[in-house]
């Protein structure tokens, strides 16, 4: 196996968050199979994240404090538009450390983008003749309702392959007429080990009190389910600017006695174990970890196949249960079916736990080390 | 870092035959690719210039990755060079390139990609053809709808599409041991090699994959020289060589057993294949068509029932046809088959159904097959006819043209006493500022046609300019009673190929053209080209060609397209918002002016029209502006002033007025200043959830939904008929409590005074009168909404029943109204003619409800207005479980609630029918139940209250 220098440029080395945290995951899996890795930063994170006592990767940040944004381009001006001019000088200054960092790295190097605001600086320094690979670490929908779509398009337009999470994402950017896709499932989070004994009557949800999780749809679909099933609890566990809305919503539901409001956990793993089924009712996902984790704990899965990392993950009637997005209707049958039948639970439950494997961290990075041998043909 | 060169992971195999300068073209796609461990094989057909050898320089260019061969005798096809080419291949992979094509720069990274990882013998991606002579360099995607995500399939049965219609063996990457295993090799010595090659490529394969990347460039010069006779000659007789290989593909279905597989491509054999040939029977004599005849017969005949079954009306009367040799029927149908708008043959009707021709009646097969009822060519009116019009004389003398033809008249449409004009237009085919026209001599019917006949002094009067307009169409205007229908001049066999030119006197002088010839368009139609005969006039044109791309030219085309581009956008949606919201809102409020808009613009109905209805029964001094979409307004009244939805005129009408008053919602993106009331009456009771209570608003982001709501927000006032409608749509628009008028609908305030017997409708009268309803005979009306695909396209309307069998059994006693949902288009078969009416076309639903003595629905919410009336309801659930499953839900479970039966099936319905007088009475408890908890307010005084509250109690003036 060839022992390779690799790069990744991100917006931040250590943002906590799901980016930050499969980053610093990846780097450190590819350095314990021998690869020396860095990490590049364009600016420092906004809420750092713990890369523990020795991180397996050496880490540089480009700004000490994040650089302004583009100058809104006026149309009069054109290019040659002093604001912009400078914006650039500036941008160039930074992307000459990378161009330092590129050509210091020897043959057969990887560079790794992993967002797309940092491949701005990337393309304009000098990737010395280096592999690089560009990430879209979310849902073609996500994508495409922000002002990453266009940029995607722009700025990694030439990279030798632009992975985005799922076949389905990948095939929807060609679509887009980007010709360099290609994809790549993140790596489980947790190792498995003891799965939950799926005994407590207990519903989980784990996941920011926010919009985009739809916890509201939750308790709309549990005010249809509860009844059916008395006994079962639904805990969610998070917190988040919806709190106060959704606790309203959940007593004007009259379900004060079925739900309960956990509050942030930092032992994901011992929350999952003390639940026998788990739900998520969000808006969008990417590729939503927190299943993966809960598939590892050996918990049946119902959810909104609101995105193809969704349906990458849960497989329907096999390992969990999907509804179609946003019929509360429909996610509270499943949750019945589930609560009211034990061998229901187990058996799928038992095939989420193997069928989670294909994410196994072994498994991926094999994954990224053919697929750099591969852009080396 | 390795030492010993590799195999190649892909060999491309080009061949080439006297194409020596693109040569080097396509050969560049290849050495450019991202994926670089691949070789070129260059197979040269024995070319006559110097292709092979730019082919040995290109091998010694690039030592180890070109090599050159070449066949030591002409093959005249693709085939065997592409045979020799994968014999001396060393990769894993082989795909085939054609000199003057290129590769897309992924294609053999993602070809192998895709290989690797899914196994697959043969891996096939998006070809695109581009066309190289066209002023933008048009790209088309061939077969996209098969190339939409990746795909892996263990048999080409899972995809017959694939096996039918992407037949090109270019856009693929086969396994090189694949293909020696099962010694795969194109044929020799006949057209349409690829066909056979795909099909057994296919077929030996044990995985398939599909990636919807973009793969192969066909580069496609589009000839813009009119077809020949002797082309159309040549063409009939590589059918032969068609229908070779296709029944070699079928002995290979055959052998394996793919029953499916054959019908699938007997049925695509059919629909395009002997399409293509059809087209050019029009200009063949009956020798050629007998010919072409003998050779399909041989091969259709014996496909089996299911295939024609297949074929859409038109396909199938033109298949049937041939086989008969029936020359004077099929030609017309030919010409529908192009054109698909065209009504070309007189057509019969016959037991109230409408035939393409009355020859074969008595023959109960061929009757089925030309039963044209459905396409509802008679329920048309004559100005929205596109008629046949067959040229029957071209003749060019000096500069003068004769020309006489024969438009068709089907049904006799066109009566024998009709007034009749006509003239002729040319117009150029590029958008220019001039048209001709030209006058007819009184058309006149003759027989079954309405034959003219005019003398064009095409020299003297038309004047192209000589650039630009290069083609021009000839269009005829037929007005029959004041109504004017326009035709195309179809060429068929006369013959314009013998015929003189015409000389022309282009405004830019004879150095632009100097003459003129007929040609025949690809849809059949009588075109014009201005072409150069004369010295001057070719080296004029030439010298301005070249000019056409100088700079001075660019510079100037430049800026006409800026202009244009500046045009555009002033009145883009965006900037009428930017103007509505900087300016026109700026504005002083008109005291006194009421916008009013009811579904969208679409109609004069609904509440609105009861507001202003009672508004000007009083005589209320308001200035009212109507709101209509589409082209023209119809059914308007007159003395309102009307603006355009989206106009100037609509957005400074609506930035000024005091009142809004709307059923559904004025554009969501136009705010509404503080000074403005918007009276939102809505439009009706739900049963579907609505609004927020919808999965698809339920999923939209914050951002998304925040804009929903401000849109929400603009209502004033919203009216409801019910605590129902509190529950569910006001909840649903998140409508507050101080929002709500509790009046009841405007619109139903008709049916309750119907009700009560006070008010017997001059209006209803007037339209029973005007539908010819028999007075004597009692009126159903049935009005079923529409039904959405899982994606949301709404679905083509069909009978639940059998309309013909209710007009059978009911006719003499019900007359049925049919109205289709709005979204929906119906055509009835002459043969209910009087006992069954469409009324979809009627703008306001609510005196056909007056009408009505009964009410046939499923789910529409006009059951809730109905019931108002007290009389029997019938619901027609025979979906329910798929519609009430549908993603969106419903608010109540419709087959409990339901004031009246709930019939299921067509014989459950007609049994319900057979005593409407007993639905009445077993029912009306129910009834009133059901008005009680859905409409509740509606009590005959809506407009009156809504009038009052805002505009001062009656009498009074403001």
């Amino acid at each position: 196996m060839t022992e390779r220098d690799i790069i990744f440029v991100a917006n931040e080395v250590d943002e906590l968050g799901g980016v930050g945290r499969w980053q610093a995951q990846l780097a450190g899996l590819l350095a314990d199979r021998g690869h020396r890795v860095t990490i590049a930063g364009i600016a420092p994170a906004n809420h750092p994240m713990d890369l523990g006592e020795n991180p397996p990767f050496k880490t540089v940040t480009l700004y000490a404090q994040r650089p302004p944004g583009r100058p809104r381009r006026r149309r009069l001006l054109g290019p040659a538009d002093p604001a912009l001019r400078r914006h650039e000088a500036h941008m160039r200054g930074a992307a000459d450390r990378l161009t330092q960092l590129f050509r210091a790295a020897r043959p057969g190097a990887v560079i790794i983008v992993t967002q797309v605001w940092a491949m701005e600086w990337v393309a304009l320094a000098d990737t010395a003749g280096h592999i690089v690979i560009g990430m879209t670490h979310e849902s073609f929908d996500t994508a495409r309702k922000s002002s990453r779509f266009e940029r995607v398009k722009k700025y990694y337009q030439d990279v030798d392959r632009l992975l985005a999470l799922t076949q389905e994402d990948a095939d929807r950017w060609v679509g887009e007429g980007m010709n360099n896709m290609g994809f790549m499932p993140n790596p489980l989070p947790i190792v498995p080990d003891t799965p939950s004994p799926r005994t407590e009557k207990v519903v989980a949800s784990i996941g920011r009190l926010s919009h985009e999780k739809g916890v509201d749809l939750l308790l709309d679909a549990w005010a249809e389910a509860a009844p059916k099933q008395p006994g079962w609890t639904l805990r969610i566990y998070g917190r988040g600017e919806a709190e106060a809305e959704l606790r309203a919503r959940c007593t004007e539901l009259g379900l004060d006695d079925s739900v309960d409001f956990a509050g942030q956990t930092e032992d994901v793993p011992g929350a999952l174990r003390a639940s026998s089924v788990f739900v998520q009712s969000s808006r969008g996902e990417g590729f939503p970890l927190v299943l993966l984790e809960a598939m590892a704990c050996g918990l049946p899965c119902v959810a909104f196949d609101c995105a193809p990392g969704v349906r990458e993950i849960v497989t329907h009637e096999e390992d969990g249960l999907l509804a179609r997005p946003g019929n509360t209707t429909e996610l509270a049958r499943h949750l019945v079916r589930l609560m009211s039948d034990e061998r229901l639970r187990d058996a799928m439950g038992e095939q989420a736990l193997s069928s989670v494997r294909r994410f196994d961290p072994d498994a991926i990075t094999r994954r990224w080390e053919e697929l750099f041998d591969f852009l080396e043909r | 870092m390795s030492t010993v060169a590799p195999d190649p992971d892909v060999s491309v195999v080009v061949i080439v035959y006297n194409d020596e300068e693109r040569l080097p073209t396509a050969v560049g796609s290849v050495l450019e690719q991202t994926l670089r461990n691949v070789e070129v094989i260059i197979a040269d057909d024995c070319s006559t210039d110097g292709s092979y050898e730019v082919a040995q320089k290109l091998a010694s260019a690039h030592p180890g990755k070109v090599r050159a061969i070449r066949l030591p005798e002409n093959s005249g096809g693709c085939g065997e060079p592409r045979n020799q080419g994968v014999k001396v291949a060393r990769g894993r992979y082989v795909m085939f390139l054609d000199s003057d094509d290129t590769l897309e720069r992924n294609a053999c990274r993602n070809m192998i990609e895709a290989a690797d990882r899914t196994g697959a013998d043969l891996v096939s991606g998006l070809c695109v053809r581009v066309h190289t002579d066209s002023r933008h360099d048009k790209r088309i995607l061939w077969y996209p709808w098969l190339y939409r995500g990746t795909r892996t399939l263990d048999s080409v049965a899972e995809l017959p599409d694939l096996f039918v219609f992407d037949t090109l063996s270019t856009n693929k990457c086969y396994r090189r041991d694949f293909l020696l295993a099962n010694d795969l090799t194109f044929p020799r010595g006949i057209h349409y090699e690829d066909l056979l090659f795909s099909a057994q490529a296919y077929l030996a394969a044990e995985k398939i994959t599909l990636i919807p990347n973009t793969v192969y460039y066909w580069n496609v010069v589009e000839k813009t020289a009119a077809k020949s006779i002797s082309n159309r000659r040549n063409e009939i007789r590589n059918f032969a060589d068609r229908v070779e290989i296709h029944r070699r593909i079928d002995a290979i279905l055959d052998r394996q057993g793919q029953d499916e597989l054959k019908l699938r491509k007997d049925i695509k054999f059919l629909k395009h294949d002997l399409v293509l040939y059809l087209r050019e029977l029009p200009f063949l004599d009956n020798d050629y068509r007998h010919g072409f005849a003998e050779l399909a017969r041989g091969y259709v005949q014996d496909f089996p029932e299911a295939a024609y079954a297949e074929l859409d009306r038109v396909h199938a009367i033109c298949a049937q046809l041939l086989l008969r040799e029936d020359w004077t029927d099929l030609m017309p149908a030919i010409d529908t088959l192009i054109n698909r708008n065209k009504i070309s043959a007189p057509l019969v009707e016959h037991d109230g159904r409408i035939y393409w021709t009355d020859r074969y009646l008595d023959d109960p097969e061929m009757r089925a097959v030309l039963d044209v009822t459905t396409l509802g060519y008679h329920a048309k009116p004559v100005d929205a006819m596109f008629l046949r019009n067959q040229l029957t004389e071209y003749t060019a003398r000096g500069g003068d043209l004769v020309l006489a033809g024969e438009i068709v008249n089907p049904l006799h449409t066109i009566a024998p006493d009709a007034t009749l004009a006509a003239e002729l237009e040319f117009r150029a085919r590029r958008r220019s500022l001039q048209t001709f026209r030209f006058p007819v001599a009184t058309p006149r019917h003759e027989g079954d046609a309405i034959a003219w006949r005019a003398e064009v002094p095409l020299a003297r009067r038309l004047r192209p300019l000589g650039i630009i307009d290069d083609v021009w169409d000839v269009r005829l205007h037929l007005t029959v009673d004041g109504k004017r229908t326009t035709s195309r001049l179809t060429v068929g066999t006369v013959d314009l190929e013998h015929a003189q030119d015409l000389p022309v006197r282009p405004r830019l002088t004879r150095l632009m053209a100097d003459r003129v010839e007929a040609q025949v368009s690809a849809k059949g139609h009588l075109a014009f080209r201005l072409i150069q005969q004369g010295q001057a006039a070719r080296t004029g044109r030439a010298v301005v060609e070249r000019n056409l791309h100088g700079g001075p030219a660019r510079a100037a085309k430049g800026a006409y397209r800026k202009l244009r581009a500046v045009r555009r956008d002033l009145n883009s949606g965006d900037r009428k918002l930017q103007v509505y919201e900087r300016m026109l809102t700026r504005l002083p409020v008109r005291k006194g002016t009421v916008v009013f808009e009811s579904h969208l613009g679409k109609q004069y109905s609904d509440s609105p029209r009861a507001i202003y209805e009672e508004l000007k029964r009083r005589g209320t001094p308001i200035t009212a502006i109507w709101s209509y979409a589409g082209e023209r307004p119809t059914g308007f009244p007159e003395d309102v002033e009307l603006v355009r939805r989206w106009s100037w005129r609509y957005l400074r009408a609506l930035a000024q007025a005091e009142y809004w008053i709307d059923n559904q919602g004025y554009p969501l993106r136009l705010a509404k200043r503080p000074e403005t009331t918007y009276i939102q009456t809505w439009h009706g009771s739900a049963l579907k959830r609505m609004g927020f209570d919808e999965p698809t608003y339920r999923m939209q982001s914050e951002q998304e939904q925040r804009a929903y709501q401000q849109a929400l927000d603009r209502f004033d006032h919203f009216v409801v008929r019910s605590e129902h409608d509190v529950r569910t749509l006001a909840r649903a628009y998140r409508i507050p409590e101080h929002k709500l008028l509790r009046t009841g609908y405007p619109r139903n305030d008709a049916l309750v005074r119907a009700r009560e017997g006070t008010e017997a409708g001059p209006e209803a009268r007037r339209i029973a009168e005007r539908l010819g309803i028999d007075p004597s005979r009692r009126v159903l009306l049935y009005a079923p909404t529409f039904r959405a695909h899982p994606d949301g396209r709404v679905r083509d309307f069909e009978f639940p029943f059998d309309v013909e069998r209710f007009a059978a059994r009911y006719g003499d006693q019900f007359t049925l109204l049919v109205r289709a949902h709005y979204l929906n288009r119906l055509t009835l078969p002459p043969s209910v003619a009087g006992r069954v009416v469409n009324v979809s076309a009627e703008p306001d639903i609510t005196p056909l409800m007056l009408l009505a003595d009964g009410l046939i629905t499923d789910y529409s919410s006009v059951m809730f207005d109905y019931a108002l009336l007290q009389r029997p309801i019938v619901f027609y659930a025979h979906d329910w479980e798929e519609y009430a499953e549908d993603t969106r839900g419903t608010y109540f479970d419709l087959l409990t609630e339901a004031p009246g039966p709930v019939p299921r099936t067509e014989e459950e319905l007609f049994s319900v029918l057979d005593d409407l007088g007993g639905v009445h009475t077993r029912h009306e408890a129910r009834l009133k139940e059901f008005v009680d908890k859905y409409g509740e307010y509606d009590r005959g005084d809506a407009a009156a209250q809504i009038v009052d509250r805002f505009f001062g109690p009656a009498g009074e003036a403001r």
